[in-house]
């Protein structure tokens, strides 16, 4: 009985030192691309500071007449552009974006543009309304985004949405990331320091209308590409930390196991030498 | 000398930042200078070549492409979709 024991316990040991050798791999992974995606991060960063302070300089500064793209409408129609991750196993990383827009989404009628293939999944199987679907977060260039901006100003135009929110994880440090919702459209402007809103005179050339409604597809198109490498970094940390504790339970496993294992192998000796013994009084 | 603080960035990386005497870029209706104390401004960057007057003289040519130009309170930004130095 203790030898059957005994070939479970080592089959186990196997089995989870196979684990741990895949989950290893999968860290070290995730730790070099996400050394990649933060440097990529750490490069949009600048271009979305400068960006905002040009399009709420434009859009506030507006002749008298405020901006269409500025001005709140009440929302029927709302629009999540959602980033999730393109693989799972990276802890609670897809399911906390995921259920963040659910509970976000309230009674108006939404449509989605996920990003990434595991959004994507979860918007197929809860057959929810998709406009566009991008299969991958990894290497997703401006261009691409700059598509979907267009799209979806084009549906602001129109008055199929309403709102335009993007949702995201923001990568603070590797063991913290944090789900965020920015609007798009209508601009948010809460942020926009006061004296910004006073009446300063600023040429703009064509008109301010004309330039913000030509700079705002590549405007979105930027934040929704530093959205795009903000996740991505938080996708790569979060998977790397799950890696990390998966790695030391399976170490603890099999130190363990190897206890048990070792228990086992004295318990068959013990009692062979007691055989041998009673065996030999005889 | 009167310098304006200029910020060169595309949506991928940052290009320049650092006092300029001189900035010419290619907007949608021609070429623009924009020197120290000029006021607000804000114009549609075209296509075409960008000159920066650096603070020490030096004269430093750039393709721009797309985006915006936007100048306020001698703090100018070139926000451009490409950028490319040239040698």
């Amino acid at each position: 009985m203790a030898g059957a024991s005994m070939k479970d316990i080592k089959l186990r040991i196997r089995s989870v030192e196979s684990t741990m050798q895949i989950t290893k791999a999968m860290q070290l992974v995730a730790s070099s691309k996400l050394r990649g995606a933060r440097m990529r991060m750490e490069a949009s960063r600048p271009y979305m500071k400068v960006a905002r302070r040009a399009v709420w300089d434009i859009a506030l500064h507006n002749t008298g007449a405020q901006s269409d793209y500025v001005i709140p409408r009440e929302i029927k129609h709302r629009c999540y552009i959602v980033i999730a991750g393109d693989r799972g196993l990276a802890g609670s990383y897809n399911a906390n974006i995921l259920k963040r827009i659910e509970w976000d989404m309230k009674d108006a009628q939404c449509c989605f543009i996920p990003i990434g293939k595991k959004a994507k999944e979860y918007y197929t199987r809860h057959q929810l309304d998709m406009v566009v679907d991008i299969e991958k977060v990894e290497g997703l260039t401006f261009d691409t985004c700059k598509e979907i901006a267009v799209h979806v100003m084009k549906g602001y135009d129109e008055g199929r949405y309403d709102e335009i929110v993007l949702a995201y994880t923001s990568f603070v440090s590797v063991l913290t990331q944090k789900t965020k919702l920015k609007p798009l459209l209508p601009l948010d402007t809460r942020d926009a320091p006061k004296e910004e809103q006073t009446n300063r005179v600023m040429l703009c050339e064509p008109g301010a209308d004309a330039l913000l409604k030509g700079f705002l597809p590549q405007y979105l198109a930027g934040l929704i590409y530093s959205a795009a490498c903000d996740a991505f970094a938080s996708e790569q940390a979060a998977r790397r930390v799950a890696m990390d504790s998966a790695t030391k339970n399976a170490g603890e496993m099999i130190e363990d196991l190897s206890l048990r294992y070792n228990r086992a192998r004295q318990s068959s000796i013990t009692q062979e030498i007691t055989e041998i013994v009673a065996g030999a009084e005889h | 000398m009167a310098v304006i603080h200029l910020t060169i960035v595309t949506p991928e990386n940052k290009y320049f930042e650092e006092d300029a005497q001189k900035v010419i870029v290619r907007t949608t209706g021609g070429d623009v200078c924009i020197l120290p104390n000029h006021i607000d401004y804000a114009a549609a960057i075209g296509d075409g070549e960008a000159r920066i007057t650096t603070a020490s003289g030096e004269v430093k040519k750039a393709r721009a492409q797309g985006g915006i130009l936007h100048v306020a309170n001698n703090d100018v930004q070139v926000i451009a979709n490409y950028f490319e130095w040239k040698e």
